[in-house]
């Protein structure tokens, strides 16, 4: 790979400098608050069945809902929303940052 | 008028009322509508891609699934809005920079190759195909209920509704507004909903959280566990399902373009978020429908078997609100949100399958030569083949709505996804790998019915509507270590990702 302009290489895990960097670190982060609480939540629940952490989960209620029900079917779409808000919060932060380091990486 | 005249009254007036709505705007303003409407701000850019999203599988199939499986079809309801934060964080703005807006469009640019180009726009069109047998059968079910016929009439009297509708807005340049249909979609899903919660004894005004209290009722007075966590299945299971469905979301060509009708990126950003909104109030309430549709029966004293269920499950929704005794027009209102979320998605996929055959396959490969108007003639005749093609399916639906349209999702997430993601984010990515990904990603679409019976782990891994959670990882190995084997792509290519898609050299 060294015969090319090491430029031009795009990778999402090796960012350059400047926009692209804060912009993958914040993807990285919302992917992995992505991941976490959707698949993380299902086996927890599933591994800790008639168990104290389980019993908790399936006991407790929220709205009527038994509180793992009320977790995936309500608040993971809501989960959703904040990833895409706290996404488009921080980007829009360091677009600003970046063009007015003259960094016209935008639009 | 008896119940079912004022229902039927009821459709067929809001169904006219979109096309009298749209003439009416046309006339008023001469405006370039490009992909579908004029730009209305974040939230009328959010309404676009809810009612772009809304379908037969959201409105009708979503309900059936959580009505026949409890909490295991909740991986619906997480993977279609969660794959939204994968679409936006990455590829929304980055494909918008890219500046191609279909999915063979992109992949003939960025991999520069014929062949994958080909072999995109043949999936795409698959996957609307599928996505299509999905939406007629939602119409058909519809159809055999209101009028009380068959399944088999029911299917062919809606299908052909459907196409002659797509012909006659056609005929008359009718512009689509989503927005309208975006509100006439949540009112008749939501507001039947209140006055179901209200019959019921429930506290109305916010039905999403007060079918709670109901799913305690069935537990407690009829021994119902509607809560209980993967009683129908394992939690991997669960999370083939929900994985395959997020990235599948991603992957989908309707979803795409829909980041171009907003003029610049930041809106189209934002709109994302309201998008997501619209969307999850919808999601937010179909696990109501299914619990106090379990709730009548209990209480009517006749809780279907297993078979039965199923086989009105898709209905369930509407089956619901007449068991309950809504009155006529309320009914009418509901059947109407769902066959026009049906009849417009039905639409957009078929219109854009017709392009992708008249642009990509008959002019790119085959007739390089053809003139603007037998690409046109071409486009029109693969409207009807496709819509015929879709009705003949559709006649004996291989699963429920909500499975057919996941199997879509899995063909997506397994093809075209692997290849955005790697086009935009891997420069080193070329067209010897994307074909080779494409290759391997249908085969395994298709697994559980091609080599199922062969092993069993293949089938335990690759289930048919989840198989993107062990597909996609292994297309996107396949595609790295082909590209690594073969030469890389142009330098050209590389110099426009790293400074036009990835910003300014630093």
């Amino acid at each position: 790979m060294s015969r090319q302009d090491p430029r031009y290489h795009v990778n999402l895990f090796r960012p350059k400098e400047g926009h692209m960097k804060d912009e993958v670190l914040i993807i990285l982060i919302v992917l992995i608050g992505w991941a976490v609480v959707t698949f993380g939540f299902q086996i927890l629940l599933a591994f800790s069945r008639g168990r104290g952490i389980g019993d908790l989960l399936t006991g407790l209620t929220l709205f009527g809902l038994p509180l793992h029900f009320w977790f995936t079917g309500q608040f993971l779409p809501l989960w959703f929303i904040i990833l895409c808000l706290v996404f488009n919060v921080y980007i829009d932060r360091i677009t600003a940052y970046h063009s007015r380091k003259r960094d016209r990486t935008y639009e | 008028m008896n119940d079912s005249q004022w229902t039927i009254g009821i459709v067929i007036l809001v169904l006219v009322s979109f096309i009298l709505v749209g003439l009416k705007q046309k006339a008023r303003e001469s405006m370039e509508y490009g992909f579908g409407g004029r730009y209305t701000g974040r939230i009328g850019g959010g309404a676009a891609i809810a009612s772009n999203w809304m379908s037969a599988a959201s409105l009708m199939g979503l309900a059936g699934l959580i009505y026949l499986n409890g909490y295991q079809a909740l991986a619906y309801v997480a993977g279609w809005t969660g794959g939204y934060v994968l679409l936006l964080v990455l590829l929304a703005s980055q494909i918008r920079r890219f500046g191609k807006f279909t999915a063979p469009d992109f992949v003939g640019e960025r991999y520069g190759s014929p062949a994958a180009r080909f072999l995109t726009a043949v999936i795409c069109i698959a996957i609307s195909v599928i996505y299509c047998v999905a939406q007629f059968k939602g119409i058909g079910m519809i159809f055999s209920f209101l009028f009380g016929i068959d399944y088999r009439h029911g299917v062919i009297y809606g299908g052909l509704a459907v196409i002659s509708y797509l012909v006659l807005s056609g005929a008359l340049g009718v512009p689509r507004n989503q927005q309208l249909l975006y509100f006439v979609i949540i009112t008749s899903f939501i507001v039947p909903l209140m006055w179901l919660a209200h019959r019921l004894g429930y506290f109305w005004l916010l039905p999403q959280f007060s079918y709670g209290e109901a799913v305690g009722d069935l537990a407690r007075q009829y021994r119902i566990d509607f809560a209980a966590p993967f009683n129908s299945g394992s939690v991997y299971e669960w999370c083939a399902l929900c994985f395959t469905l997020m990235v599948g979301t991603a992957g989908l060509p309707h979803v795409l373009s829909r980041f171009y009708t907003v003029p610049n990126l930041r809106d189209a950003r934002w709109s994302v978020v309201w998008g997501l909104f619209f969307i999850a109030l919808v999601y937010w309430s179909a696990p109501a429908y299914a619990v106090f549709g379990k709730l009548i029966e209990a209480r009517m004293g006749h809780v279907l078997p297993p078979a039965a269920a199923r086989s009105m499950a898709d209905i369930i929704v509407l089956k619901t609100a007449v068991l309950s005794g809504v009155p006529g027009w309320l009914a009418g209102i509901l059947a109407a949100g769902a066959l026009s979320a049906a009849f417009f998605t039905v639409a957009g996929l078929l219109m854009t399958g017709a392009a992708s055959v008249s642009f990509d396959l008959y002019y790119r490969v085959f007739h390089p030569q053809a003139s603007e108007l037998s690409r046109m003639k071409v486009a029109k005749g693969a409207t009807l083949a496709l819509g015929g093609i879709v009705l003949l399916l559709a006649l004996n639906p291989p699963g429920l709505i909500a499975e057919i349209t996941a199997v879509a999702f899995a063909l997506a997430g397994n093809t075209i996804f692997p290849l955005l993601l790697l086009g935009i984010w891997w420069g080193r990515a070329n067209d010897d790998g994307a074909v080779a990904g494409m290759l391997v990603g249908v085969v395994c679409t298709f697994a559980q019915p091609l080599f199922g019976s062969l092993s069993p782990t293949v089938a335990a891994l690759f289930p048919l509507t989840s198989s993107a959670l062990c597909g996609a990882p292994l297309v996107i190995l396949v595609m790295i270590a082909v590209s690594l084997a073969t030469p890389p792509p142009p330098e050209q290519m590389r110099r426009f990702l790293a400074s036009e898609v990835h910003g300014h050299l630093g």
